[in-house]
Formats: structure tokens, C-alpha cells, sequence
């Protein structure tokens, strides 16, 4: 399902470049047709070649982070901006290399060989020609370069688009091996990669092998949450602690609605509340048999609320109407003040722009809870990034070492002097010191601010808003409050690469769309089923459920 | 390529190519651009079509993708929601040429009627200018106009009367993108009707007025028939693209009303090809679309050279 929210974004334009750093990446669990695919992450294949993790601790947060179970941490969270900050590389990390680079970009591109460019190049010793690219049409642009077997040196491939870019049928013939460079402790030779904890490797590793360099790793990506106008809740006495079952949501329905003067309660929250029915991400093991989402009586369940939410008409006509690239106008204008939602939108451009709509505007998140208000909450981890970058096979083995120190370079752990300068610029030229936290200039808005280098590789997100603390603090405690509910999904972070047909059969779009209809109170929960019995019978779901308990999880177990 | 094609048939065919070649060699050295941009841009991509019989791996390459015969068209004959498409299409188209088709030329006789050219400028003007805006922009103005929470609406709840489903009402869709159309193109659409009335001649009227003809039948016998032509032209060209009502329009749509309304052939294309990554699938539905459209633009240019009428050209 994480796949399909993705897939649809890109239409919908609502992913913002901003909101990455602490943005929960979304599961990828397909990879495209076709035969010659590299297999599925094995457990134990895996922790051969892992890399080593040597956290780095030589800047202190002023809010800790806090850990759940395996894998789980929330991110550490930064007031301000640290006054001392310390470099971690010495000398240029290249060699006077020459490479191109391809990222995706949700903005505005900068103009080429421009300042910030020359800048970098000089501090990081190569020539990196950048070349971002519209992030909202990458997975049209990509797959034309595979085709004709022209990749950059070094280029970002979005995890959720890899059946778009058919990452798997990429590693080892156009995407280089990294293996022997980076696993185990070989990491330790590039001390800000061995500072990505081991989970964000995952998601660049296939076929028990490594070949991506994760950026924004975090151990709390989620889905979404169900976030809230927190100013106006407030002022209305109405606390996140209040809200503990699916009726206490429904019941804020029919409080918050007014519909004459033109404020509806909800925007769309279906993607980010199914699992509190109980229903799996996509996939759950009951009693060894592999049950998919779309079997389960859960999942009925959660559209069936969902669908009594629209018909209640609590619900924003326009939201009904399909219309989610308003969702935020309509948030900001105070028209909805519920929404279901990505954790990336929570950050300093959020607080800006609802500020500029209204001065007293917060945003809040609704701890998770489970629908019965009972039983304990969970929420599903994610893997630990979705932002993967690859180097090209065709480069040489001393061009890799050069390009992972140039990586190295551009992972340096949060205010450092590397981070200041890959996300800020030169002082003085792209950013100038106000009130103790980088200011950029016209030049930094331009051609900094608009992140490239950060796509090829970043440390561990941290959370950070400068000028804007209370968006870190609501953040870090939304996390700390709810990282003991997060637990990892069956095939988390597994990267499987199916055939073509399976690869059909799982988007289900026949299923996805009567669903939308049904969450919006146009149809009825018998159409739904009736739809996921002919996705079973006809659509190829029964293959595909025959196909993962066959290849996925009888040879390589659930993952978690 | 059309000066050839009629030259030939126009003429008794006396004069050997090569004399024809040097006699027109000027009209196809300036006809060869549009041609070589034809070439490169329409007919080379033919070649893409190969897909449809495939299963297409865009890593493989069409060369390397496994060959698939006509499986894929037995999935489209076989798939209910392809059907569904079809019959959205047709049903749109049809309803779109009772209510569409006549309005532009409805428009254009009255503009004609209108004797002062700068009230003529205006009008015009005003009714052109939705045709420069995206589908985006005019579906939104018709949200915020007509939409759930749209001023119209809202204006029905703050005086307590019952709302009225305009845009997410899967009954009365084919009459609302009819209306977006006219709304947006039927301005443009005047422009072709209003030079073919500007070519009437002016002393047909006045004889025919002399002769005691009223407004009426002047409109009858002399402005009807000198439109006749550039109508039956319009008419073919849209039969020809019966399956075509547009894309964007419906992409848009498509969640306000659900799919089973607004799915035509060319989302359904998109969707169940491109944004599934099933490209085969989406290239077999798009070439059996573009078969039938042919077959119906050829049957249309018949059925008007059978009525004497010039169609797409003169036979």
C-alpha cells in the first residue's frame, strides 16, 4: 500500500523536498518484470555483509534520542543551531575526479556551475557535475537512461519507485557492487558512513549484496499520522490525549464540522488509520499461512469507517472530490482541521506557511491508538530510508574509493562543519548568521536551499528548525510519545523483485480505486469485496499471494 | 502529400511523374518540413507499437523483451473494467456531438448576426479566452464555483436550502464535462465557422432580401448551405475521434466521480499501463484504440464523399 500512496504522489505532486529529512520513507516492496532480477535479502545473508555501526557522538543534541524495539530510535532533535562546529574530514576528500550527478529535485532547479557548485567542488577535491532533476517526473526520466544504458556516475533512485526504475534488474549490470568497499568493518575507513545505522543499508542492499548509499536514515519512519490544528484544538480544550479509539474520531466529527461556515473536520485519513483496525501494512503471517491485506476482515473494517465518515459529511467536499493537492491550503485556511498525512510535512516551511494563513497556527499529531480504543497500539515501521543513491559499474575500483570519500564528505553528522557547508553554504555568500542559526542569503535560497548533494548522501536525519524550535520540540515528543508502538512489518525492508505480472497483480489498481470510491461514500462495502474476489480470481491476486509465500516467505521468513 | 494525392485524381493522369515532380517541386520543398517533422515525430514511433505484442521489460529493451503474440489483446477482450472504458468513451463522445458539436456553430452565427465590430471584438474575445486555460485551472474554477464547498453551494447552506451534487455526482458526469467543454472550447471552436461565413458571399443576402427572403430563410438557403462543407469537414474529423474525449479532463476527475464513470480509454491506458508499469497492456489497449478510430474516420470520410460532400478531401 505504501507503494500505491507513492505511486500516486507524483500526480499529486505532494511531496516536498522539505518535509525529506524526517519524512517516514515509504515501504517499496515490488521490484519490476521481466527475468533477470537480483534475488531477495536473506536474514543471514545479510549480516555477513552489513556494515559496520560506529555511531558518532561528537555533537550533542539538546534532545536525545529514545529507543523502541530493533531498529527503532526517534531521530535527535537540535534547538538553534550548534555554535561550535567541529569538521570531521581532513584535507579534500578527492582526487580530482570528474563525475556527473543525477538527483531528483522538488523545486525549483538552480542554474548550472553556479556558486554553491564550485564551492563544493573545491571543498570536496572532484568535479561533481549536478544534475537535478524534476523530482515529480523522475520515474519518467530515469527509466529512459536505463534503457539506453547511459546512468550518470552517481544517481538517486527513489525506493519507491524501484519497479519504475527496475533497481533490481539494475544492480550488478549498470549499478556498481559496493560490497567489498563497505561491508562489515571495510565501513570504518569512511567514519561518516559508519555512522548510518545498519538498518538504512537495507534498503540499498540486493540479493544479500550492497550497492546503494542510504541518505536521511531514521529509525522512526512511519507511514503518516493523523495530524491536527493544534491552536484551534486547543482553544476548543480538545487534547491528542482525549482521542483513544475510532469513535472518539468520529465523535470529533460531528464537533469540529461546520459545514455553513465552510470548516469541515477531516481530510482524508484512510492510508494513515487502516493499520489501527488491525490490518497489516500489506502483508501478516497467521498460523504460518501468508494472509494479504485485502483478506482480511480488518481491512473492511477501516473502510467501512472510513466511508461512514464521508457519509456523516464530516469530510471536506473538495477532499471528496479527489482534489489532494488543496489538502494543505485547505489545512492552513483552518477549512479541515484534521488530516492524514506524512511526518516530512511537520518542519520549519509547515510552520511558515500556516503562519502566513494564520499567526497562531500549530500542528499537532494524534498519538497512535488502536480503532477499539483496547487493544495496545502499533504502527509499522518503514525501512529505515527510501532515499537511495548508486555509482555506476563502469567506474573503476579507485574512482569508487574516490566518490565514497566524496560520500564520507557529504554524511557528516549534523553541525558539523561538512553538514554546514552541504546545507548552507559558504558563510558570508549563501547563508549569513542571524540570531544564531544560518540565514540564507538570496544567492543560499537559490542555489542551496533547493538540495542536491544531500540526495547522494546524508547523515542520519536529525531534526532541526531553525527559528522555528517549537517544531522540533512538538516533533521529538510526537516521537518519543509513540516510538514503543512502532514494530516492523512481515518482509520489512526486504526489497523483493517480482515478475512482471505479480509486480501487476500487487499495485491491484482495480481493488485501489473501488476502495477510494468506497472511502468516499459512493460505494458500498460489498463492491469492495467483490472487487478484491475478482483482483483474487482474475486480477492475479492469488498467484501473487501463491507467488511471495513460495519465493518470499518460505525461503527467506518474514523480515521482522 | 494532399496536393499530390488530389493532382492525380483531379487529372486525367497524362502528365508523367517527373514532369509533375518539376512542376510542383517548389509546393514540396515547402510541404517537406511538416513532412520530415511528421516522419520523425508520428511515423517513427510507430515502431514502439512492437511492445503491444510483447512483454516489455524497458531494461530489455524492445529488442530483448520476450514476444507475447496476442496475449495481451486476449487480456484487454477479456477484462471487464476495458469494456467499462469503451462504453464510458462512446457514451461520452455521443453525448458530447448532440450537445457540443452544434454550439460553436450556434455561437458563430450569432457573432455574425452582431453588426458592430467592437461588441463582435469583445464577445470574442471573452469566449476565446477559456480555451487558453488548462484543464487544472478550469476544473478548479468549476470546483470553487460548484463544487461541495463552492460558492454556489455554499451559499444554498447559509440560506438553509438543500445542497446540489454537481461535481461528484457519477449520474449527471456526462453532462458536466459536456458543460466544462462548452465552457472552455466552444469559443475556439467558432473561429473555423466564422471564416467559412465570412467567405459567403455578401451580395447573396441582399439579392435574397430584395427577393423578400426574411432572416430565416436567408439563414436556411444561403448561411446553412455555405457552411455546409466546413461542417461535414468538422463532423468527419470528429467521428474520427470518437474515441478521444480527452485525458486530462478525466484524470481529474476521475476520483470526484469514481472510475467506473470516468474512466475512458485513454486513463484507462494510463493507468492499467504506465502507472502499473504494465507498458504492453497500455500499448495493446492504445493500438486497438488507435485501429478503431481509424476504421471510424475512414467510414465517416465515405459516408461524406457518398453524399457528395469533400470530407477530408476532395475525392
Amino acid at each position: 500500500m505504501g507503494n500505491e500512496l507513492n505511486r500516486r504522489s507524483f500526480l499529486n505532486a505532494a511531496v516536498s523536498a522539505a518535509g525529506l529529512v524526517a519524512m517516514g520513507p515509504l515501504l517499496s516492496a515490488c521490484g519490476g518484470g521481466g527475468p533477470q532480477r537480483a534475488g531477495v535479502n536473506s536474514e543471514s545473508g545479510l549480516k555477513a555483509v552489513l556494515p559496520a555501526y560506529v555511531p558518532n557522538t561528537s555533537i550533542k543534541p539538546d534532545i536525545p534520542s529514545v529507543a523502541g524495539g530493533p531498529d527503532v530510535l526517534t531521530d535527535p532533535g537540535f534547538l538553534g543551531y550548534p555554535a561550535n562546529r567541529p569538521a570531521t574530514v581532513s584535507g579534500v576528500p578527492g582526487k580530482g575526479g570528474r563525475y556527473s550527478a543525477v538527483t531528483p529535485l522538488w523545486g525549483t532547479i538552480p542554474p548550472a556551475d553556479n556558486s554553491f557548485y564550485q564551492a563544493m567542488n573545491k571543498a570536496l577535491g572532484v568535479t561533481l557535475d549536478m544534475k537535478p532533476a524534476d523530482g515529480n517526473n523522475y520515474n519518467t526520466i530515469i527509466p529512459t537512461m536505463t534503457a539506453a544504458k547511459k546512468l550518470p556516475d552517481w544517481i538517486n533512485l527513489p525506493g519507491w519507485w524501484n519497479p519504475a526504475f527496475n533497481t533490481a534488474g539494475l544492480v550488478g549490470n549498470q549499478l556498481a557492487d559496493l560490497t567489498p568497499y563497505l561491508s562489515g568493518d571495510n565501513i570504518k575507513k569512511y567514519p561518516n558512513l559508519a555512522a548510518i545505522p545498519s538498518a538504512a543499508w537495507r534498503a540499498g542492499a540486493w540479493g544479500d549484496k550492497l550497492y546503494g548509499i542510504p541518505s536521511f536514515a531514521t529509525g522512526c519512519g512511519v507511514a503518516g499520522a493523523i495530524m491536527y490544528r493544534r491552536d484551534i484544538l486547543d482553544a476548543k480544550g480538545i487534547t491528542a490525549d482525549q482521542v483513544k479509539s475510532a469513535d472518539d474520531l468520529m465523535n470529533l466529527g460531528k464537533e469540529l464540522t461546520d459545514a455553513k461556515g465552510g470548516v469541515w473536520a477531516f481530510d482524508d485519513v484512510y492510508r494513515y488509520f487502516y493499520t489501527a483496525f488491525g490490518a497489516p501494512l500489506k502483508w501478516k503471517v497467521d498460523n504460518g499461512k501468508l494472509i494479504h491485506l485485502f483478506e482480511t476482515q480488518e481491512f473492511l473494517d477501516a473502510a467501512d469507517w472510513h466511508r461512514k465518515l464521508a457519509v456523516a459529511g464530516y469530510i471536506h467536499p473538495d477532499a471528496l472530490a479527489g482534489d489532494n493537492a488543496g489538502g494543505n491550503t485547505r489545512f492552513y485556511s483552518g477549512k479541515t482541521l484534521i488530516s492524514g498525512g506524512g511526518l516530512g510535512v511537520w518542519n520549519l516551511a509547515d510552520l511558515q506557511s500556516g503562519q502566513a494563513a494564520n499567526p497562531n497556527f500549530r500542528r499537532g499529531a494524534f498519538n497512535f491508538f488502536a480503532a477499539d480504543g483496547k487493544s495496545a497500539p502499533r504502527v509499522d515501521l518503514n525501512p529505515a530510508t527510501n532515499i537511495v543513491s548508486y555509482l555506476n559499474a563502469n567506474l573503476k575500483p579507485e574512482q569508487i574509493e574516490e566518490l565514497l570519500s566524496v560520500a564520507n564528505y557529504l554524511a557528516a553528522p549534523f553541525g558539523s562543519a561538512e553538514y554546514t557547508m552541504v546545507n548552507f553554504g559558504v558563510e558570508g555568500t549563501h547563508f549569513t548568521m542571524k540570531d544564531g542559526v544560518p540565514t540564507p542569503t538570496e544567492a543560499g535560497q537559490k542555489e542551496v536551499q533547493a538540495k542536491t548533494y544531500p540526495f547522494l548522501a546524508s547523515a542520519p536525519a536529525a531534526i532541526n528548525n531553525p527559528n522555528g524550535d517549537i517544531v522540533t520540540k512538538d516533533l521529538a515528543a510526537w516521537q518519543a510519545a509513540n516510538v514503543k508502538a512502532m514494530a516492523k512489518p512481515v518482509f520489512w525492508s526486504m526489497n523483493i523483485s517480482m515478475p512482471s505480472a505479480q509486480a501487476t497483480a500487487e499495485a491491484a489498481q482495480p481493488v485501489e480505486d473501488t476502495l477510494k470510491d468506497v472511502i468516499h461514500g459512493k460505494k458500498s462495502i460489498q463492491d469492495l469485496k467483490d472487487s478484491v474476489a475478482n483482483w483474487k480470481s482474475s486480477g492475479g491476486g492469488d498467484r501473487l499471494i501463491q507467488w511471495t509465500n513460495d519465493n518470499v516467505l518460505q525461503k527467506h521468513g518474514t523480515g521482522q | 502529400m494532399t496536393t499530390l494525392r488530389s493532382d492525380r485524381a483531379g487529372r486525367p493522369a497524362k502528365l508523367s511523374w517527373r514532369i509533375r515532380l518539376r512542376r510542383d517541386r517548389s509546393l514540396i520543398l515547402m510541404t517537406l518540413p511538416a513532412v520530415v517533422l511528421l516522419v520523425v515525430f508520428n511515423y517513427v514511433p510507430l515502431f514502439g507499437l512492437a511492445t503491444a505484442f510483447q512483454e516489455y521489460d524497458p531494461l530489455a529493451g524492445v529488442w530483448q523483451s520476450t514476444w507475447a503474440g496476442l496475449y495481451q489483446f486476449e487480456r484487454l477482450l477479456g477484462d471487464s473494467l476495458f469494456w467499462g472504458a469503451l462504453k464510458n468513451t462512446l457514451y461520452l463522445s455521443f453525448v458530447q456531438l448532440i450537445l457540443f458539436f452544434p454550439v460553436p456553430i450556434a455561437l458563430a452565427l450569432l457573432l455574425n448576426s452582431v453588426l458592430s465590430q467592437r461588441i463582435r471584438n469583445f464577445f470574442q474575445s471573452v469566449v476565446y479566452l477559456p480555451h487558453f486555460f488548462s484543464w487544472v485551472l478550469a476544473i478548479t474554477i468549476f470546483q470553487q464555483m460548484l463544487g461541495g464547498a463552492g460558492a454556489l453551494n455554499q451559499f444554498l447552506r447559509s440560506n438553509d436550502i438543500g445542497t446540489w451534487d454537481i461535481m461528484t455526482n457519477p449520474d449527471t458526469f456526462a453532462l458536466l464535462v459536456t458543460s466544462q467543454v462548452i465552457w472552455k472550447e466552444a469559443g475556439w471552436g467558432i473561429i473555423v465557422f466564422l471564416a467559412a461565413l465570412a467567405a459567403i458571399n455578401t451580395d447573396l443576402y441582399e439579392a435574397a432580401a430584395a427577393d423578400g427572403a426574411g432572416r430565416w430563410r436567408r439563414l436556411w438557403h444561403i448561411t446553412l448551405p455555405g457552411l455546409r462543407a466546413v461542417i461535414v469537414l468538422m463532423l468527419v474529423l470528429r467521428l474520427g475521434n470518437a474515441l478521444t474525449v480527452g485525458f486530462e479532463q478525466f484524470l481529474i476527475q476521475r476520483n470526484a466521480v469514481g472510475h467506473d464513470t470516468a474512466e475512458v480509454l485513454d486513463t484507462f491506458s494510463f493507468y492499467y499501463g504506465i502507472a502499473t508499469g504494465d507498458y504492453s497492456y497500455g500499448a495493446a489497449a492504445g493500438l486497438f484504440k488507435s485501429v478503431i478510430s481509424l476504421l471510424l474516420i475512414w467510414g465517416a470520410n465515405k459516408l461524406a464523399h457518398a453524399f457528395g460532400e469533400d470530407g477530408l478531401y476532395r475525392k
